[in-house]
């Protein structure tokens, strides 16, 4: 893979010539957080960033869409949410959780909504640093080796940019003068004590490795039930999980005529509707057989199929859940550590 | 083509004790009132129109809660006359504000509050209570006031036969979906996770916390919710009441579960 150089200052100005055929999405302030965005104000680009709120996954399904147009005469496919796009900024957590999905929407039922959202999408990625929620070192998805187009490291003066794609060495191709094709040795020093120190700044890990046995074998651990009693239920850990895919679908039918839209939604397995079918029989009726599916899926039976957690160590659901419910607090309790961490509330007699 | 007047369903839209609010909101679909007039055989419906007819009904959608003995026999009427009732609004749904007293001493503490000694002549004021209290509701469409793109496709469905789709979650997907940053995690009160989804987050969208206003969602974990805002040092009884603002007959288990409370 060939790795070339940008000076600090050249950024804006690459941003610029390749976001005049595309959208160019990017992290930008919302609140004291960040959010994915289509930006035309290249200065508002930000490039210390941690976890945006939703994952990028929303750029490729949005989270309410149309899928066909109903009328008289059929129903017709509708992909105009998609769109020629580059997103920039987005950190090896998140290609990696693209690459999971990529996996599952292109099993036996190609998804032509996200597959195609995906192909006229280029990655642009970025390094990160972590804060005291990431955890993608232990899920081994602090490094990326595939899944962009181009990669920029942030060394303070400059980046280091590899090339990952023909499309993303077409984009350098754009302007050729702002890189430089020549490292120093100084350069690639700088290169390895970024690298040494960013491994050391993960403030916490887990063992993911033991975590398919012990599902197993605290199926029917009490502490599932102690989880359900703690969860809210409103879903939160499952829309920010870059891995999360599930949908619902609805009709919308316009009124006096016959025309209608079907419109897709993002749903969560963590919600009470999920599990019911016609007759109103549910399965997962309990909330704590519903976190016992949401944490079986992504730390058993995803191992079990492709050999890694579906879990890419973001640390958006220990950011997002009001009630402390999320891989760290989980896979703690699990490993037998801070069993009550997830729900310190249940001790307090506040209530009873 | 427009169907004829004898094929169309017979609607009748009502108001009991609110703000009208829902009833207005419907006037306001204006780009669609003429398709809503055109769909449907609309035989009564006071804020729009004065040909008012009482008669057999296919659908009635009942807006407001029910505070005295003529609403209530009114109430009844519709019902006998409806083959479907769709309360439509909080107060219809789960009594709204007015129903926030739940015990009978403490509103009648209060109507004496207000009213005094004064004789009520044209009819008998009742504790305000959710229509369901005195009769069978066959669909609820909360909200307040309703959320237009709900009303019209709960409308349009029950028009072509089939029964409303609404969101059954909470108000927190929603407001994720809009990529809020969450409010309880900022040590707010906020009712988001109790709350029945449906207005599009709108108030945290507007960095201001879910006051409840669609009333409850199904099967609420309102004990957790009700713990973490204690643990963020919410005083219980302020909790309770926030809690009850809006829909305090909907969760009136709770309320009576959380009586035996220690502080």
């Amino acid at each position: 893979m060939r790795i070339i150089k940008l000076k600090k200052d050249n950024l804006s100005p690459f941003l610029e010539i390749i976001s005049v055929e595309a959208d160019l999405w990017a992290p930008v302030q919302k609140g004291d957080k960040h959010v994915f965005k289509v930006v035309d104000d290249f200065s508002k680009v930000e490039l210390n960033t941690t976890r945006t709120i939703l994952p990028p996954r929303k750029i490729f399904l949005p989270p309410t869409f149309s899928m066909f147009n109903i009328s008289e005469k059929g129903y017709k496919e509708d992909l105009s949410h998609i769109k020629k796009r580059i997103l920039f900024g987005i950190h090896p957590c998140d290609i990696h959780g693209l690459l999971i999905l990529d996996n599952l929407f292109k099993q036996a039922y190609l998804d032509p909504y996200y597959l195609e959202a995906r192909k006229n999408t280029l990655i642009l990625g970025l390094s990160c640093w972590p804060d005291e929620y990431c955890f993608a070192k232990s899920t081994n998805t602090h490094i990326i080796e595939e899944g962009f187009d181009l990669f920029f490291t942030d060394l303070k003066d400059f980046f280091l940019v590899w090339i990952g794609s023909s499309q993303g060495d077409d984009l350098i191709r754009l302007k050729p003068e702002l890189f430089d094709e020549n490292l120093t040795d100084k350069d690639i020093q700088t290169y390895i004590n970024w690298h040494t120190e960013r491994d050391k700044a993960y403030k916490w890990s887990i063992n993911f490795t033991v975590l398919p046995d012990l599902i197993e074998l605290k199926y029917m651990d009490p502490l599932w039930e102690k989880l359900g009693n703690s969860c809210l239920a409103c879903g939160s850990c499952t829309n920010v999980c870059p891995t999360c895919n599930c949908y619902n679908i609805m009709d919308k039918q316009f009124l006096g005529g016959k025309d209608g839209k079907m419109i897709r939604h993002w749903d969560a397995c963590t919600l009470e509707e999920y599990s019911e079918v016609a007759g109103g029989e549910n399965f997962r009726k309990k909330r704590s057989d519903r976190l016992k599916l949401w944490y079986t899926h992504k730390l058993q039976a995803y191992i079990s199929k492709y050999g890694k957690p579906s879990c890419v160590g973001c640390g958006r659901c220990i950011a997002t859940c009001p009630v402390d419910i999320n891989v760290r607090t989980v896979g703690k309790a699990l490993l037998g550590e801070e069993e009550d961490a997830f729900w310190v509330r249940l001790n307090m007699e506040v209530t009873k | 083509m427009e169907k004829k007047i004898k094929d169309k369903l017979k609607i009748g839209i009502y108001e009991l004790t609110g703000c009208a609010g829902d009833a207005l909101l419907i006037l306001d679909c204006e780009k669609e009132l003429v398709d809503i007039f055109k769909a449907a055989d609309i035989q009564s419906f006071l804020m729009a129109k004065s040909d008012n007819i009482d008669g057999e009904l296919d659908v009635a959608f009942v807006e407001g809660s029910v505070s005295t003995e003529r609403e209530k026999k009114e109430l009844l009427d519709i019902r006998k006359r409806a083959k479907t009732v769709v309360a439509i609004g909080i107060c219809a749904c789960f009594g709204g504000i007015q129903a926030a007293f739940l015990d009978k001493k403490d509103w009648e503490k209060n109507f004496k509050k207000v009213y005094g000694d004064n004789k009520m002549t044209h009819t008998k004021p009742l504790q305000s209570k959710p229509i369901d209290a005195y009769i069978k509701v066959d669909y609820y469409l909360p909200g307040c006031p309703i959320d237009k793109e709900q009303f019209l496709s709960t409308f349009n469905r029950i028009l072509r036969g089939n029964p409303p789709e609404l969101y059954r979650f909470p108000v927190c997907v929603e407001c994720k979906w809009n990529e809020n940053d969450c409010l309880l995690n900022k040590d707010i009160l906020c009712l988001g996770p109790v709350t029945r989804a449906g207005c599009g987050s709108i108030c945290i969208n507007h960095n201001l916390p879910c006051v409840g206003c669609w009333g409850p969602v199904e099967n609420a974990n309102l004990t957790s919710e009700f713990q973490l805002l204690r643990e963020k040092g919410f005083d219980s009884d302020f909790i309770k009441k926030k809690m009850a603002n809006f829909s305090g007959t909907g969760i009136a288990d709770f309320l009576g579960e959380l009586k035996g409370e220690k502080r």
